[in-house]
């Protein structure tokens, strides 16, 4: 197998590591084995566009007037881009996340805290030709992981997404500037790169120059792309 | 400007009920229309470490048609692929931590550098405490063209038969999925 064939790998530091110290189900579903380095081939330089097999959802999850789900309204304005910095447009993007109290609509979210039945916490929609999405929602509250000693999961919006090729599919958690919490969540801090754990934190807009009533904020999402793939698949 | 892929993470216990919509998990329809080549079932159970059945795992198959063509502009053949496959599909395991897809079974394919790769089905889990996605590719027991396909030959010998699925009756295959431990399936890293 030729080496010039092999996607660039992005350096260990960016990606969390497998196994937590503090999160049990790590170490019970992470191969033990080596993964298996291959040469990509044109199943992995192609992807798919599950656009046509899925329901769209929409990205406006905050509701309207009497509707208006219970939080703190914002406007997330995102990005997805490849590894050149090339916009991907019509990519599929599912984001979900917990209400203002830190509940999810969730059969096995057995927290105390309340449901907010004008709050479903579940957007699906394509990115713009320029790679952007808006996201109109409440901005997720905090809430504790059972059986944890004392880990809370910091405001957080889950996020998955497809690229162009098989290779960009991508399952990430975006958080929030500055949140006390951020320090001590074991997901965040398992990327030992500071600049990468920076990158997974949504800006804040100047509340001054955002639109209407909605703090708002700014995320970009690079998924595995252009660098990866040199010549035909 | 170059930019560092973002680092991924856990898709988590609580993502919602409807990210696996009805029906997505058969790939033999098409806006209600019918994809050419042999329909077949794709089954089986996925388990941790200790041997505990998982439940709500998602396991998402990207694929080629019958005649070995992917549903993508960047396939060299793409002007001949099946307009009624469209390659993808999206599953989750019950309690039981069983799962199925409905299928169409794929053809081979000419790779750029010469080699060929033999039918196989790509599958990408995500679940509850990986913290990235697991990617792993399953063949077909008895397929003639497996003894030449690169990324089986990249998995030491020992463990490729762990990647075969298992023709358990016309049109019907199993394959079995462990995590981690005892028979571990083969993950690879791209």
């Amino acid at each position: 197998m030729k080496d010039a064939f092999h996607a660039p790998r992005p350096a260990p530091a960016t990606q969390p590591a497998r196994i937590i110290e503090g999160y049990p189900q790590t170490a019970l579903r992470t191969p033990a084995e080596p993964l298996i380095r291959r040469a990509p081939t044109r199943s992995e330089l192609t992807g798919p566009r599950p656009a046509s097999r899925v329901a769209l959802l929409g990205g406006d999850i905050a509701g309207h007037g009497a509707a208006q789900a219970i939080g703190q309204l914002m406007l997330l304005r995102g990005r997805v881009l490849d590894e050149d910095g090339s916009p991907v447009g019509g990519a599929l993007v599912e984001i979900w996340q917990a209400n203002a109290a830190g509940r999810y609509i969730h059969p096995n979210d057995d927290d105390h805290a309340p449901v907010d039945e004008r709050f479903y916490g579940a957007a699906r929609l394509l990115t713009a030709e320029d790679g952007s999405f808006e996201l109109r929602t409440v901005k997720p509250g905090a809430y504790p992981v059972p059986s944890s000693g004392g880990w809370w999961r910091p405001p957080h919006i889950h996020f998955s997404v497809f690229g162009r090729v098989w290779l960009s599919r991508l399952v990430s958690q975006m958080y929030f500037p500055d949140d006390p919490l951020n320090a001590q969540d074991r997901i965040l801090n398992a990327v030992a790169d500071a600049e990468a754990r920076q990158r997974l934190l949504a800006r804040l807009v100047p509340p001054a120059k955002a639109p209407g009533n909605a703090l708002a904020f700014e995320h970009e999402i690079v998924v595995r792309g252009a660098r990866a793939t040199p010549g035909q698949p | 400007m170059s930019r560092i892929p973002t680092a991924s993470a856990t898709i988590g216990p609580f993502f919602p009920g409807r990210y696996v919509d009805a029906g997505a998990n058969d790939l033999t329809l098409r806006d209600g229309r019918v994809a050419r080549g042999t329909a077949i079932t794709l089954s089986g159970n996925v388990t941790q470490a200790d041997g505990t059945p998982l439940e709500n795992l998602i396991l998402e198959l990207w694929q080629a048609d019958a005649a070995g063509i992917f549903d993508d502009p960047a396939d060299p053949r793409a002007a001949q692929a099946d307009p009624d496959f469209c390659g993808w599909g999206r599953a989750a395991t019950d309690a039981q931590g069983a799962y199925t897809f409905r299928t169409i079974r794929p053809g081979g394919y000419d790779a750029a550098d010469g080699s060929r790769r033999a039918p196989h089905l790509n599958l990408v889990l995500l679940f509850s405490g990986l913290m990235r996605e697991l990617r792993t590719v399953v063949y077909f027991e008895s397929e003639a063209e497996n003894a030449a396909d690169p990324v089986l030959a990249a998995v030491p010998p020992a463990r490729r038969a762990l990647l075969l699925a298992r023709l358990e009756a016309p049109g019907r295959y199993r394959f079995d999925i462990r995590l981690r431990g005892a028979g571990e399936t083969p993950f690879f890293d791209d």
